[in-house]
């Protein structure tokens, strides 16, 4: 699972510390951002730095106990037990990244809790067994603390178990550089498109569930790279994405043409 | 020159500039462009560059601070002074944004270091200094448009609540400082429209003055409530009309308990609520079902939803195949039921709308008009689209003055048609008085026990803030407010609270309420998401509270049964 490179992470605060701190503590992590600010990135980053195993899970509101412990599969008229991603990630010692956690229903974290505290233990009711944390297990959540705080939130008791790191979009020159070096483009261009993107960030209030993620500037980049012009590939890859109100998206298509439509 | 729709779609980069909502439009023929705060209105004059450019200029002037109404205060009627500050500042504003100039605008930044603050700006402006013209694309500052509009925005900026007095005030000052423009009163755009409404205001203050039934018990509270707190008299007095008296003559009462914290007791009977009678207007409020809402509440409770262990279905519940596979192996019948099916669940959903019409509702928003102004199209807009879904809709007005009389105003009942009738006792609700969250709560709860009718029942509390009533302070009201709805939870009431346009005290509310069931929004636009995202989380915790209860219930029902048979 481990990359042969260094994933590209640009560390904006002391995030890097507080993951490690954590990590050589045994403590869990709650990673908070927007997304497509590199919550992802960060963790493969520091999975690679700490050279341990990446298990990622990404959370939807059908995840049952089930399939992140692991479930009896009917192999030939035999039931044979299957360890879930949560389970294997113990047994290994490895980095268990649960994506959007919140998505996931309630009930189904709780089962997080012995994991997350200084027990480390996974009870397994259907084996009749409690698994002892591996060396080097470590549980990542990440959740999205913007649009997801209307419809839902962590228990207080899953999140009191965690060390929290709060990730935002990074400052201009920082998103620069990354939109340059993710995308393979000219820096003066990466410089336009992340001053596009900090406009909109601006929006708070005109309608948008969310706004222009580093990731969307990335993906406007990379279509100039076939040759689409500047203003083109915002409008597909920033614009489009963000609303489907077509009064918004002219109000947009504008914002796009008045920083990018000189080309 | 440009067309108006080219014009408005330069709202949102407008907005972005200034750091909060900002519409454009094109001003009156032969105006220079320029901004009271809310919209920025562009000289028809300017060539599509230059039209970008002006509203890029004057949305920086917003999002520096620069017409902050302590520096326009000095600017008032001085028409040459305008001119150089604005020369001076527009340099500052451009110059304190250049991160995030468009490409075209960054040519209007001068070549000198524009001065540090708004207030630099003016000392240099009102100095001796020589001071070319400003660019053409600069357009004019106009003191008294931003100071009529500051009346709105104000709340926004400083997060202090703003007196009625001195809205009057100010009304008045405007109307007095405005130099045989009367026209300007009754104009749509501008501050015109604001100005009609204090006007009306004021003279409802009067009429209601004027009546002068200073007997009925509802006017002494009236008088007790204006003395308490002098600035929101106006409002109060509003409320004091002809026909509380033989409304409340009419009221059938009630009673309820309210917890009280410090001793962790109910007190029984405590509050009284009186239900009356709406008073009509003579229109109805103009609202129509808006169709983004009803896509987002058509959604709300998804027709189809997937069960497990069904006895067909289009896939494997892989764990119950399993176990039926080992109760084969076991010989044990198994249960055939594994599958996982989509199945359609009827609607069949009461909802109720408690709507809050004490006397802090009559505060402008953060976005124009008052809350309460909002907070009526919200509820007729909400009750107008779920009735229209098929769901049975009923509206309550509520405020209070003291524990004895906590006055609930049945808008529209659950069997009415969600119609013209409603929609003008909608517009006939006045703001006024105090709140008693708990006692509204608990009153509303049980008038959905008593007429909902349906298995899913939701209340929706939309109130701007938490405001208190005689003995209804701080903790003590909040602490009830939370025992109501946890009672109503208990009992499978989904429960949630919106606050539109409210910039104040609306974090009691989410304290109340919890993050997950209240949200408050700047506008009216901002409802479908909202309700798309609270209501089926209400909702389903309502469902989950309900079939807990019912099977804890049952649990009961077994252990007597054992307990008997033994």
């Amino acid at each position: 699972m481990t990359a042969s490179a260094r994933p590209f992470y640009v560390a904006v605060g002391n995030e890097e510390q507080v993951f490690k701190a954590a990590f050589r503590q045994g403590l869990s992590i709650l990673l908070k951002g927007p997304t497509g600010c590199g919550k992802t990135r960060f963790v493969e980053t520091m999975a690679y730095d700490l050279a341990r195993p990446l298990i990622t899970v990404a959370c939807h509101d059908d995840l049952t106990t089930a399939d992140l412990v692991g479930r009896h599969l009917l192999q030939g008229g035999d039931t044979v037990w299957v360890d879930g991603p949560l389970t294997r990630a113990v047994r290994e010692g490895a980095i268990c990244y649960l994506d959007e956690v919140v998505e996931a229903r309630q009930d189904t974290t709780v089962v997080l809790h012995p994991l997350a505290d200084h027990r480390r233990q996974l009870p397994i009711d259907r084996l009749g067994v409690t698994l002892e944390a591996a060396p080097g297990f470590c549980l990542v959540v990440s959740y999205n603390p913007g649009y997801q705080s209307v419809l839902k939130d962590l228990k207080d008791s899953t999140r009191q178990r965690m060390v929290a790191i709060e990730l935002d979009f990074p400052p201009s020159e920082v998103e620069e550089k990354v939109v340059a070096t993710e995308a393979a483009v000219a820096p003066d261009l990466a410089a336009r498109l992340v001053r596009l993107g900090q406009a909109i960030r601006r929006l708070e209030t005109a309608g948008l569930r969310e706004v222009a993620s580093t990731r969307v500037l990335i993906a406007a980049a990379r279509m100039t790279n076939e040759g689409l012009p500047l203003a083109a590939a915002a409008k597909a890859a920033v614009a489009g994405p963000l609303t489907d109100d077509p009064a918004i998206t002219s109000g947009l298509v504008e914002m796009v043409d008045a920083y990018l439509g000189s080309d | 020159m440009s067309s108006e729709v080219e014009v408005r779609r330069l709202g949102l980069l407008a907005s972005a500039l200034a750091g909060r909502r900002l519409s454009v439009t094109h001003a009156e023929p032969g105006t220079a462009t320029w901004t009271d705060g809310l919209t920025v209105y562009v000289d028809r004059q300017l060539n599509a560059q230059q039209t970008k450019q002006a509203v890029v200029v004057q949305a920086a002037l917003i999002g520096a601070g620069s017409l902050e109404p302590t520096i326009t205060a000095s600017l008032r009627r001085r028409g040459d002074l305008c001119a150089r500050y604005l020369a001076v500042e527009g340099q500052r504003a451009l110059a304190s944004l250049e991160a995030l100039l468009p490409a075209h605008a960054l040519s209007l930044l001068g070549p000198s270091r524009p001065p540090a603050t708004a207030a630099e700006s003016l000392d240099i402006a009102m100095s001796g200094v020589p001071i070319a013209a400003p660019p053409v694309v600069f357009g004019q500052i106009r003191p008294r448009a931003l100071r009529i509009a500051a009346v709105a925005t104000r709340n926004q900026s400083a997060h202090l609540p703003l007196r009625a007095g001195s809205t009057l005030q100010e009304m008045v000052d405007a109307a007095e400082a405005d130099d045989g423009e009367g026209a300007d009163l009754s104009s749509p755009v501008g501050g015109g429209g604001a100005i009609g409404r204090l006007l009306q205001r004021l003279t409802s203050a009067g009429r209601a003055r004027d009546t002068g039934t200073a007997g009925a018990p509802a006017a002494t509270h009236v008088a007790r409530g204006a003395a308490k707190s002098s600035h929101r008299g106006r409002a109060v007095l509003a409320t004091a009309q002809p026909g509380d008296r033989a409304g409340l003559a009419r009221a059938a009462v009630l009673t309820y308990p309210e917890w009280d914290c410090h001793r962790s007791a109910y007190r029984g009977d405590w509050c009284t609520v009186r239900l009356r009678e709406a008073i009509p207007a003579p229109h109805p409020l103009p609202a129509s079902p808006s169709r983004a809402l009803h896509r987002a509440l058509g959604r709300v409770m998804p027709d189809l939803t997937r069960m497990r262990r069904q006895l067909q279905g289009d896939e494997l519940d892989i764990d119950a195949t399993v176990s039926e596979r080992a109760d084969l192996a076991a010989g044990v019948t198994p249960n055939e039921a594994v599958y996982v099916d989509s199945v359609r669940r009827r609607r069949d959903l009461a909802v109720l709308i408690l709507l809050d019409v004490s006397a802090s509702a009559a505060e402008p928003s953060a976005t124009g008009g008052s809350v309460h102004e909002h907070q009526l199209a919200a509820a007729a807009s909400l009750a107008m689209t779920l009735h229209d879904l098929g769901d049975r809709v009923a509206v309550d007005a509520f405020r209070s003055m003291g524990r004895d009389n906590v006055e609930v105003v049945a808008v529209k009942r659950f069997d009415e048609p969600a119609g013209n009738a409603v929609l003008r006792r909608i517009a006939g609700l006045v703001p006024g008085a105090y709140t008693r969250l708990g006692a509204a709560i608990r009153h509303g709860c049980a008038t959905l026990e008593a007429e909902a009718g349906t298995a899913r029942r939701l209340l929706i509390v939309v109130s701007d803030g938490f405001a208190y009533d005689h003995g209804y302070e701080g903790r003590y009201g909040e602490a009830d407010a939370r025992r109501a709805l946890a009672e109503a939870r208990r009992n499978g009431v989904g429960c949630l609270c919106l606050s539109i346009g409210a910039v104040t005290e609306a974090a009691a509310l989410t304290r109340v309420f919890g993050t997950a069931a209240h949200a408050s929004i700047a506008h009216l636009d901002e409802l479908p998401a909202i309700a798309a995202t609270l209501f089926p989380a209400a909702l389903r915790s309502a469902d989950h509270r309900r079939r807990t209860w019912q099977h804890s219930s049952r649990s009961r029902q077994r252990q007597e049964l054992d307990r008997r048979t033994a």
